[in-house]
């Protein structure tokens, strides 16, 4: 057998059991939601009985705050793993549903609006990363992942682009660590920095989903704000994520033409494999709603059963947050991940106070 | 990639729906649901 490599084995996966698999994650996700829910209902109210100064803390910290807690103490046991690693199809269809709540002239006008930012966004946070990664030595693929996942939308991009230039699994690691971290810090970082900048809803919606590069984070920052700035957020992260497939296919024939990847045989299929289906989705409930397909009240529900699929997400978020597992990975990464997210999120706060001036947010 | 990796990668491709269209088909159906009246008033 010389010669011969040892390949993981793809087991067929029966779906009743993998369905009852992560049923345990599910509802640990949503007890998780729902606690912060409570606290976020009940902390004020004791507080103000007792005649404290407490500030009024939202659902979406309480939520992920009880994550990290738990991810970062006892540890999230393996029985409750494949449920939590959910939060993203909950984020998904959270999405799709919160098409509801914009019109599809909105979408057209706001995406449009985003569509300029997020072309200047991703050029820019390309360009940087590229030049840092270059300047603290890192692997030139590695360098590649960084600069995708800073650029475009975090995790998705930098495992659609690991496929796409064939990067070691270790070099996807380190930059999914990175992106993962500093949008940890983003939740905490950005409502305090738009708060002392006096940021509208508008304006701070569009700062966090041009800047912050998970979609999930992106999602909850923006939630951290207000709701107003959560649709926002929500919107030109999506925006974002559209045009991961340009991003990728772009680096495919870069190192394609280096000889160090596969080329790419047919380009219209590579970019509908790599579009994000959810936006689709969204632009369809969207255009429903805008026709209106569902009456007020329904609109409420779906609006409603968009915010409990965040709930689920914001847990996951916590809850997949472990910072031992992530200091592991190394500080280089980190340290240009950590420089090019700076820049990134204060040069793209230039552009929305520009872009403010120019469409009146 | 090698012949033994385009082999290992086909079944991969071949598992049926992604979490994409997964989480946008449950997103459909239960916007189908809210239309049809099964579920009136969703709770916050």
């Amino acid at each position: 057998m010389a010669g011969t490599v040892a390949l993981p084995q793809v087991r067929p996966v029966n779906p009743a059991l993998q369905f009852l698999k992560v049923i345990p994650g599910v509802l640990l996700l949503a007890a998780v939601g729902y606690a912060g829910k409570l606290l976020e209902a009940n902390v004020g109210k004791y507080a103000k009985a007792h005649h404290w100064t407490f500030p009024n803390i939202e659902y979406v910290l309480w939520a992920i705050l009880i994550g990290l807690a738990i991810s970062n103490t006892v540890g999230v046991p393996e029985i409750f793993r494949a449920g939590v690693a959910t939060y993203e199809f909950w984020l998904k269809a959270g999405i799709v549903l919160l098409g509801a709540r914009f019109l599809l002239g909105d979408v057209l006008k706001l995406g449009g609006a985003s569509l300029a930012l997020v072309g200047i966004e991703i050029v820019v946070a390309i360009a940087f990363m590229t030049f840092l990664g270059r300047a603290f030595g890192l692997k030139p693929k590695l360098t590649s992942l960084l600069a995708v996942g800073s650029a475009v939308c975090g995790v998705s991009a930098i495992i659609a682009t690991k496929g796409a230039i064939d990067a070691d699994d270790e070099d996807s690691s380190f930059a999914i660590a990175a992106i993962l971290a500093l949008g940890a810090l983003a939740l905490f970082t950005f409502p305090l920095i738009g708060h002392a900048l006096h940021l509208s809803d508008h304006a701070y919606g569009v700062w966090s989903g041009l800047a912050v590069d998970n979609t999930a984070e992106a999602a909850a920052a923006g939630a951290l704000y207000s709701d107003a700035a959560g649709k926002l957020a929500v919107l030109t992260k999506t925006t974002r994520n559209a045009l991961i497939g340009f991003v990728v296919l772009a680096y495919a024939f870069y190192w394609a033409s280096r000889g160090q990847a596969q080329a790419v045989g047919n380009k219209a299929l590579f970019l509908w494999q790599k579009f994000p289906k959810f936006v689709l989705g969204f632009l369809l409930i969207s255009a429903l709603a805008t026709a209106a397909f569902f009456s007020k009240d329904q609109i409420s529900a779906l609006a409603n059963l968009s915010r409990w699929a965040f709930l689920l997400t914001f847990a996951g978020v916590g809850l997949r947050t472990n910072f031992k597992a992530l200091s592991k990975q190394g500080l280089k990464p980190f340290a240009v991940g950590a420089i090019g997210e700076v820049v990134i999120a204060a040069f793209t706060l230039g552009l929305v106070f520009a872009a403010q001036r120019v469409f009146h947010w | 990639m090698s012949q033994q990796e385009q082999t290992a990668a086909a079944p991969a491709r071949q598992r049926g729906l992604s979490i994409d269209a997964w989480a946008v088909l449950l997103a459909f159906v239960l916007a189908a649901l809210v239309r049809a009246g099964v579920f009136k008033h969703i709770p916050w």
